[in-house]
């Protein structure tokens, strides 16, 4: 009995030793953007590296705002993010529905033609979709953005896989009682998949949040672009100013890490066969 | 009673139909975005491999022209050997250590939040900082960590990782293992979330050890999430790109035939000698191996679900 | 649930809505932000009017005076110092003139043009070429609009731009104008000099007596290393020093001549004279953050590096190179001292402007001799040079006040560091590769070179 519980220390022990170093590995990048962030952009690529920065240059995070409408830049990324972030979630989640749990023709060609899109870069599509949207009159709005990224594939192949995950008997005996497809989506489905779901918002927000080369392309009026074409105007032709980057960068995770951290409590177990029961 | 049939039928085929629309009503919203603004322009990127065309002067049919074209192109076939490699060891590493992450951080652990949350940190940092560290850790100088650990632990020669041909794929594959490992990891915590705690209780009584329990719960149970963390796994490694251009780059952008990857060589194609119908030839194949991969595993998840 | 999300979501927009707020609130704090631009767009409007060039408007179906507005795509608006001045010069001249910037960024400038101009829905009246390769393509889209005819309706007089013109001619056709040239240096920090008690470098100097020079200032101590020579990691920087004595060009399919530049380059590299090239690679470090460590004492680079110079050193960033000066780049045996490379920046019409004549008449004004004095009076050298631009940059605060430096400027040939050809981007490809592979040591520089005209000789064949 004692030798067991003497193992399951060392075992703990053990497992927490691996999770810091780990933690450690994976912070190590963290600790090198805040630290370049505070220095002038000729010391930051310097080896070695000055982890602590002897004269820290507070000024960055003042610059980062002056010298670039930055904070014109977040607003729209944020319009952005929230936009298509919800859109997302309400089309990926309705159609998943209908792609694991209903039978109907064409479903699994079409669930087939979801995933392969996934697989073409957008590179090769990217010349036809701009001149496309821009025969539509979408070209410099926000709207070709919503649009590109609201309806993408990706959403629709996460939801399904997690609802496949949830017993079809559940949706049957709903249906017995007489359930609508629409109340079995909003009263056992939704609720059921909230890990899925705050996965998805995560996906996405970061997606949103991080994307560059779609705005850069449809976005060419300055009051319109958003915070990573604003970041790379720290790069100029013949200078880059990586300290001002990582400035801004740093902060540009904030949000990010609030989403992360605050989704975090829908990541507990949501079915158990008692609740399915009843 | 053949009325009787026939009404039946009748009823069948209604109930069918009804069936269909309320399913096209759930997939429209998403559907109808989705095949308009990326499905059509996809299909015609697609037939574009047919063609010649610059993006301006007029299109011109030229059959299999551009896959002549691409498979006679040595950099074409290296980055579909290198691609090809460097997806064969991303995949099943990248997938082990993310469901070894997940189920490590599934557990009571004390501050398993702030865990998670620093294991999802190398996919949302900057890339710049990232690969900064990494080539900190990895430099081609003798004076490097990873460097001296090798000489002076293993008593082996230094290594030029991202510098030397022989080893620039190498390189990346930790690096890409290690930046999106998290991200996959929070697919895997969802998924572990949908298993219920009463197969396990159950199976404990049975007296199953945690292998045991492994093996035949949180497995099978997984397999939807597998499913999807694979192909979405196996195209992502299939469309890398940035991490190529980061690493194998550096500064100046020239990335060689040791580390040329599919999208880089498209990029090249697309952008630089605005050859779009060879591009696209080029994402065609791309395509044409996912989908494949994508068909087996269909297959796979088709038996498993009518287990 | 969805509420829940949502709400979460709202939450997080404010905590976004509330960090803008204090940036926009601290804002006002920082006083004097660097790099005004109103001294020199103050003295420009004055000069347009004593310029000869306005008689040749006439016959050029004289612009109406009917408002118009120029859309120009370019890159850097934050950053460039010259857009704004040249704007300026132009709409005093031309008052019923407005010119609308639209910065598409400098990374991925020439993708995102390319982009725009595809089909023929574009609306920029005027764009602005980043490089050959970029140049060629745009032309091969044929999306560019011929010159050469209002060239000769309006008399423009190539002749000025020193040759360059014709190195981007394609098949009898000129598509662009140059507005900007920069030419190759070498930059050297005098303090180093000053402490190894070494002679400054000259701007007669052949590559031996450079390579001799370099290697006199060299400290491989380590930890306080001095490396008398900088090479950045692009192949122009070693590659090109071949083709400065005219004998060859970097598109012919032969490259013989490129390896006593690689030898000398690797042999430095060996002895610690400059950094190691897989170092510099991976590490990402920029050459004007090498330069600044003050322990380079010379770095061949192109002139673009001195407006960066002078402003960091003013901002108080740059404290270790502060002693700074140019010279000529160093010359092959038996050649003229002044060759260099060089690299164009120029103004286009796409084929789908909607205001050609204006555009057009805007494009010759930029590239002309007013635009040279709006370009020189922003410390930036013009395509169009004489001894009047050479004196204004010169002249410039924070320009290095020895003879040498300014004589520096003064060149006898320049060859683009890559001349139009249908086939610039991918010979490129190719010369970046083993430019690549020789620089890390994994191939001999006779392999690569022969590697180069192999694979060059088979574009040129197709």
């Amino acid at each position: 009995m004692k030798s067991k519980r003497a193992n399951r220390i060392i075992g703990r022990t053990a497992v927490y030793v691996l999770l810091i170093f780990l933690a450690l590995l994976m912070l190590v990048p963290f600790v090198w953007m805040i630290s370049a962030s505070l220095k002038f952009n000729k010391d930051v690529f310097v080896i070695p590296f000055e982890w602590i920065p002897k004269a820290p240059r507070w000024q960055n995070y003042i610059d980062i705002w002056t010298k670039i409408p930055l904070a014109k830049f977040t607003l729209n990324t944020a319009k952005l993010t929230l936009i298509v972030t919800s859109l997302q979630l309400l089309t990926s989640s309705f159609a998943a529905y209908a792609f694991a749990k209903l039978e109907f023709k064409g479903r699994d060609i079409l669930f087939l033609a979801y995933v392969a899109t996934i697989a073409v870069p957008w590179q090769v599509y990217m010349v036809p979709q701009f001149m496309f949207m821009r025969s539509l009159g979408l070209a410099d709005t926000h709207l070709a953005i919503i649009i590109l990224q609201a309806f993408s594939a990706f959403g629709v192949f996460l939801m399904r896989q997690f609802y496949e995950g949830i017993p079809d008997s559940l949706c049957e005996a709903a249906r017995i009682d007489g359930m609508t497809e629409y109340g079995i989506y909003s009263k056992i489905m939704l609720p059921l998949s909230k890990p899925a779901l705050s996965t998805l918002i995560i996906f996405t927000f970061v997606n949103t949040w991080n994307d560059f080369l779609g705005p850069l392309i449809y976005l060419t009026t300055e009051s319109k672009k958003t915070l990573q074409i604003g970041l790379k105007m720290f790069i100029s032709q013949y200078s880059a100013e990586y300290g001002l980057i990582m400035a801004a960068s740093v902060l540009s995770l904030i949000p990010v890490f609030v989403v992360f951290i605050s989704l975090q409590k829908y990541f507990v177990a949501g079915i158990t066969t008692g609740a399915v029961k009843g | 009673m053949a009325a009787e049939i026939s009404a039946m039928e009748k009823n069948m085929k209604r109930r069918a139909r009804k069936r269909n629309l309320v399913a096209y009503s759930f997939i429209a919203p998403n559907f109808i975005g989705f095949a308009v603004f990326t499905l059509g322009p996809i299909v015609l990127a697609l037939l574009l491999s047919f063609a010649e065309w610059d993006g301006s002067n007029a299109m011109k049919f030229v059959g299999l022209q551009n896959f002549i074209n691409i498979f006679g192109d040595d950099r074409f076939l290296a980055s579909l050997k290198n691609t090809v490699v460097y997806s064969l060891f991303t995949v099943p590493v990248t997938l082990a250590m993310a469901l070894g992450l997940a189920i490590l951080l599934n557990q009571k652990i004390k501050g398993k939040e702030f865990f998670r949350t620093v294991a999802f940190f190398p996919y949302v940092a900057s890339l710049v900082a990232v690969a900064a560290v990494w080539n900190m850790l990895f430099t081609p100088a003798k004076g490097g960590i990873v460097n001296q650990l090798l000489m002076n632990v293993f008593h082996a020669s230094p290594l030029k990782w991202a510098a030397s041909s022989s080893t620039v794929m190498l390189t990346i594959i930790m690096f890409s293992v290690w930046k999106n490992m998290g991200y996959y990891m929070v697919i895997y915590l969802a998924g572990l979330q949908g298993i219920s705690e009463e197969l396990y209780e159950a199976a404990g009584l049975d007296g199953a050890n945690a292998w045991q329990k492994f093996i035949n719960i949180t497995l099978p149970q997984l397999k939807p999430t597998t499913f999807f963390v694979t192909i979405m796994l196996t195209i992502n490694c299939f469309k890398v790109y940035d991490i190529v251009y980061m690493l194998a780059g550096g500064s100046n952008g020239v990335v060689n035939k040791s580390a040329m990857v599919l999208v880089y060589y498209i990029y090249e194609e697309a952008f630089r000698n605005w050859k779009l119908g060879q591009a696209s030839a080029s994402a065609l194949v791309l395509f044409a191996i996912v989908l494949v991969v994508t068909l087996i595993q269909f297959r796979g998840e088709k038996n498993y679900a009518n287990d | 649930m969805k509420k829940r999300i949502l709400s979460s979501l709202l939450a997080m927009t404010m905590v976004v809505a509330s960090i803008t707020a204090c940036g926009s609130a601290a804002e006002p704090a920082p006083a004097a932000e660097p790099a005004k631009t109103d001294a020199p767009a103050q003295e420009a409007p004055a000069e347009p009017a004593a310029e000869p060039a306005k008689e040749e408007e006439a016959p050029a179906e004289a612009p109406a005076d009917e408002p118009v507005n120029l859309k120009w795509a370019l890159w850097d608006v934050s950053s460039t110092v010259y857009y704004q001045p040249l704007i300026d010069a132009y709409t005093a001249a031309h008052p019923n003139v407005s010119v609308e910037m639209v910065d598409l960024g400098s990374t991925d400038y020439s993708t995102v043009l390319g982009t725009q101009l595809s089909g023929s829905g574009s609306d920029f009246d005027v764009v602005t070429i980043k490089d050959v390769p970029g140049y060629v393509s745009l032309v091969n889209k044929g999306v560019l609009e011929p010159l050469n005819d209002r060239i000769a309706a309006d008399g423009v007089d190539l002749s000025l731009y020193n040759g360059v013109t014709d190195q981007v001619t394609i098949d009898g056709n000129l598509y662009e104008l140059p507005f900007r040239s920069d030419i190759w240096v070498l930059f050297y920090n005098k303090d180093i000099f000053d402490a190894a008690g070494v002679a400054y470098p000259t701007n007669d100097m052949t590559w031996d007596e450079y390579d001799k020079l370099a290697r006199s200032v060299t400290d491989t101590t380590a930890g306080s290393e001095i490396y008398g020579s900088h090479y950045h990691t692009w192949r122009s920087t070693i590659q090109l020093d071949g083709i400065l004595d005219g004998k060859n060009t970097i598109v012919d399919g032969n490259y013989e001549f490129t390896k006593p530049y690689y030898e000398m380059v690797l042999a430095q590299q060996k002895d610690g004279v400059c950094m190691d090239y897989a170092t510099l690679k991976t590490q990402g470090l920029h050459y004007s953050a090498a330069f600044a460590q003050g322990n380079v004492a010379t770095m061949n680079m192109g002139s673009w590096f001195i407006a960066t110079l002078i402003q960091k050193i003013k901002d108080g960033e740059y404290t270790d190179c502060t002693n700074w000066g140019i010279v000529k780049y160093p010359h092959a045996d038996g050649v003229e001292a002044g060759s260099t490379l060089s690299t164009i920046t120029a103004l286009a019409v796409p084929t789908s402007a909607p205001n050609k004549d204006v555009a057009w008449d805007f494009v010759k004004f930029v590239s002309g001799a007013e635009g040279a004095e709006v370009m020189a009076s922003t410390g930036n050298i013009p395509a169009m040079t004489n001894d009047k631009i050479v004196d204004l940059i010169a002249g410039m605060d924070g320009f290095p006040t020895d003879d040498a430096s300014k004589e520096a400027l003064v060149t006898s040939h320049t060859y683009l560091e890559m001349p139009a050809n249908d086939k610039s981007s991918e010979i490129e490809t190719v010369l970046n590769e083993q430019h690549d592979l020789i620089m890390n040591e994994e191939v001999s520089v006779d392999d690569g070179i022969a590697a180069m005209n192999e694979g060059v000789q088979a574009i040129l064949a197709q």
